[in-house]
């Protein structure tokens, strides 16, 4: 540490040494309380907030923030040292998808979808599983890993008591949660590491799908059957309650969310589009320059037109809170980058960077995974993507583990993505003992598969 | 309320009780009166004309037990029980002139649709109103299924459906207790967090869809099976038993059918008990 503080010291006399140490002790205490805040009682919002505000004001103090006007398409304008300091891209990705979803959801699309399958599983519980499984999968990738979750997330629970078959309850759930870690590999905006880095990493849409899609097809498979064997989700075996299940799922109707049946096709389509939008927004003249937060930002404007009076409402569901947090988030790792503090960490983690390609690539996904395990991966994400960029020629393997690492390691406990938060918090819904420890029993041998898969994919294929 | 609440919401909504189709079958009715010879006969006539004893459907046995064979009630249930029958034919003031005051169904009645587990097909009393008696000799061509909770109440259905003829009607009504309903209305009215006009309308649009949809799969079912009936839907907020009165005049109704055992409960269902006693001039299946 001393060596590294030395360096730093000696390349940047500006900033003192002590006041990196003293930067360093507060992105600590960040990342602790906020991978206590269900013991703080606090919404990530507030914890990021609290710490921004506390970073501006010693920033400002030790003199390490470039007050003045910056410089926007020629223009001298006069911003507050903070508006810069947040990533604008990522949030409007970030307010214009889930308000997309959110109203697309309102057309009842998705919930069709998830009871069609239902039905053409005929009740059978490893049918269910695989449907429900690769439902996730495709969700978490089009949508988000949350909103993803909760929606079959919440059907597994209604299913699973209709079918008489809640035992197997927890083991659906804690497949689901891993597999929303799974799916939400697959898409450049799938998760919000994956936005953050590959917008870091310029790794475009179509790009970022071919590379990440056989990935995430075979970690599925082998996560869903590994759920049926250590959960003994087993097909029916006598005609007798295959017909009973069948008849079971038949009272589920598909068209029962349907407000309107105009309003249920333009969403299908608008969905479509969205996809097919964001996946060539790199290649689209005039797009292309407005960036994916405005795709995002468009469709959500398009879709709210139909409930153009209660608008309100919508906007009333976002979730402020996440939304709040990212924007505190850059703020804080934007006077860390001022501080030196990100730059003594890249330094830190050159012993693993600097290493043969190979090993850094497994290295950094570990480390990764490790790290994005215990506090949120999405600080993680932004740190790690501002060191990468810093350096100069970063091989694409180490792009991709942090990548993998990120989004994986969430599967390692309960706290370590949102989306695994969901599970468990459904998990407690239906009264179903799972605690901090039991979920890592649970999960760690899924998690431990995800992340040899994942080490073993980059090295193979990058 | 939190987007996994709404989910679940949306999912259990979309979860709908199905009519299962099982016929309901008549093979040894039971016409237990307190009449003697001829006028017992008679009597057995007119209830075979909706039992279809008289030709209509198969009937294998329809036994007759008259006014002399017993003196007591538990006299009857004696007989009752070596019988074994599947539905008893009675009507309301059986051994009794409780009937001249139309307050009871009578000790009889009321003790057997409650210990006894097959059906009850109650007829107004033979002595009372001729128009009545003449309406019911006319045969059962508009049935009437009522309840306050017809979605899944597959039973209710099937027993009505059977008592309804080709080329009739049924009537499924499922009235919601409005008393309830606004008592409960008034609780949310009180409590800040809740938005009580949308909580209002989506009760009310809820308790109602879900009648709805199990009469739209009735009417499915109906349709799948050919069966050449009719069916009409009655699905609102009432004031039981004057609507259910009001429904039952206004749809010049032959015969009534409802639930008449709670689970756990020993006397008569409370709303069922009300309705019997009040619509004294129109048959009733008591199930």
């Amino acid at each position: 540490m001393s060596f590294y503080l030395g360096w730093i010291s000696e390349a940047h006399p500006a900033v003192p040494a002590w006041v990196t140490l003293l930067f360093v002790s507060i992105l600590t205490a960040m990342i602790l309380c906020l991978a206590f805040e269900e013991k703080l009682h606090a919404k990530k919002s507030v914890i990021a907030g609290l710490f921004a505000i506390l970073c501006l004001l010693l920033g400002a103090v030790f003199g390490l923030l470039p007050f003045g006007p910056i410089s926007v398409g020629g223009h001298e304008i006069n911003l507050p040292v903070y508006i810069p300091a947040i990533d604008w891209g990522v949030i409007a990705i970030i307010l214009g998808s889930s308000l997309f979803v959110d109203v697309t959801s309102r057309t009842g699309l998705f919930t069709w979808i998830a009871i069609r399958l239902t039905k053409a599983s005929g009740g059978d519980p490893l049918k269910l599983l695989v449907f429900y499984g690769l439902m996730t999968v495709v969700f978490s990738a089009v949508l988000n890993n949350v909103t993803a979750m909760i929606i079959v997330g919440s059907l597994s629970g209604v299913s699973l008591k209709k079918l008489q078959q809640e035992d197997k309850l927890l083991g659906f759930l804690l497949v689901e949660g891993l597999l929303t870690n799974i799916g939400g590999l697959l898409t450049l905006v799938s998760s919000v590491p994956n936005i953050i880095v590959g917008n870091a990493a310029g790794i475009a849409f179509i790009d970022f799908f071919l590379k990440s899609s056989a990935y995430v097809l075979v970690a599925t498979i082998v996560t869903i059957a590994l759920g049926s064997r250590l959960f003994g989700i087993h097909r029916l075996s006598s005609d007798e309650e295959r017909e009973q299940a069948r008849e079971l799922v038949a009272g589920f109707d598909e068209n029962d969310g349907i407000e309107s049946r105009f309003f249920f096709w333009f969403g299908a389509m608008m969905t479509g589009l969205f996809i097919l939008t964001i996946a060539s927004t790199s290649v689209l003249p005039y797009i292309r320059d407005l960036g994916m937060g405005f795709v995002a930002l468009s469709f959500a404007g398009i879709m709210l037109v139909r409930y153009k009076a209660v608008a309100d409402k919508f906007y009333e569901a976002i979730d402020w809170d996440l939304l709040g947090f990212f924007a505190a988030l850059f703020v804080v790792i934007n006077v860390m980058e001022h501080a030196l503090v990100l730059q003594l960490i890249g330094t830190g983690l050159s012993t693993i960077i600097d290493a043969p390609s190979d090993i850094a690539a497994a290295g950094l996904l570990a480390v990764s995974a490790i790290f994005s395990s215990v506090t949120d991966n999405i600080p993680l994400a932004a740190m790690l993507a501002k060191i990468l960029q810093a350096r100069e020629h970063v091989p694409e393997q180490l792009w991709w583990s942090v990548i993998f690492g990120a989004n994986l390691g969430g599967n390692l406990t309960p706290i370590g993505s949102a989306s695994t938060l969901v599970a468990v918090t459904i998990i407690h819904k239906y009264k179903i003992k799972l605690s901090f420890a039991g979920f890592i029993r649970k999960a760690l041998p899924y998690a431990l598969v995800h992340i040899a898969l994942a080490i073993i994919y980059v090295l193979l294929f990058f | 309320m939190t987007r996994i609440d709404q989910f679940e919401s949306v999912f259990k909504s979309a979860d709908k009780p199905l009519f299962r189709y099982e016929p309901f079958s008549v093979g040894t009715p039971l016409v237990l009166t307190d009449l003697d010879d001829e006028a017992a006969e008679s009597f057995a006539v007119l209830s075979g004309k909706y039992t279809g004893a008289g030709g209509s459907r198969e009937v294998s046995d329809q036994r007759v037990i008259k006014g002399a064979d017993f003196a007591t009630i538990e006299e009857c249930l004696d007989l009752i029980a070596g019988e074994k029958p599947d539905l008893i034919c009675t009507y309301r003031g059986l051994h009794s002139d409780c009937w001249r005051w139309g307050q009871s169904l009578g000790s009889y009645v009321e003790v057997l649709t409650q210990t006894v587990k097959v059906p009850v097909l109650v007829f107004p009393h033979p002595a009372s109103a001729a128009e009545t008696i003449a309406a019911a000799e006319a045969g059962c061509r508009h049935v009437m299924a009522m309840t306050d909770h017809l979605a899944g109440d597959s039973r209710l259905v099937n027993a009505a459906l059977f008592f309804t003829p080709a080329q009739g009607t049924l009537h499924l009504t499922n009235l919601e207790d409005q008393q309830v309903f606004e008592r409960y209305m008034e609780a949310i009215d009180k409590i800040p967090s809740i938005d009580s006009a949308a909580a209002r309308d989506s009760v009310l649009a809820q308790i109602l869809k879900e009648a709805r949809d199990y009469i739209k799969s009735c009417r499915a079912v109906v349709e799948e099976q050919a069966l050449d009936v009719e069916i009409q839907e009655t699905v609102e907020l009432g004031l039981h038993v004057a609507d259910y009165k009001r429904l039952a005049a206004a749809r010049d109704v032959d015969l009534l059918v409802m639930n008449t055992r709670d689970s756990g409960q020993l006397a008569m269902h409370g709303l069922a008990y009300e309705l019997a006693v009040e619509l004294n001039d129109i048959p009733l299946l008591l199930l």
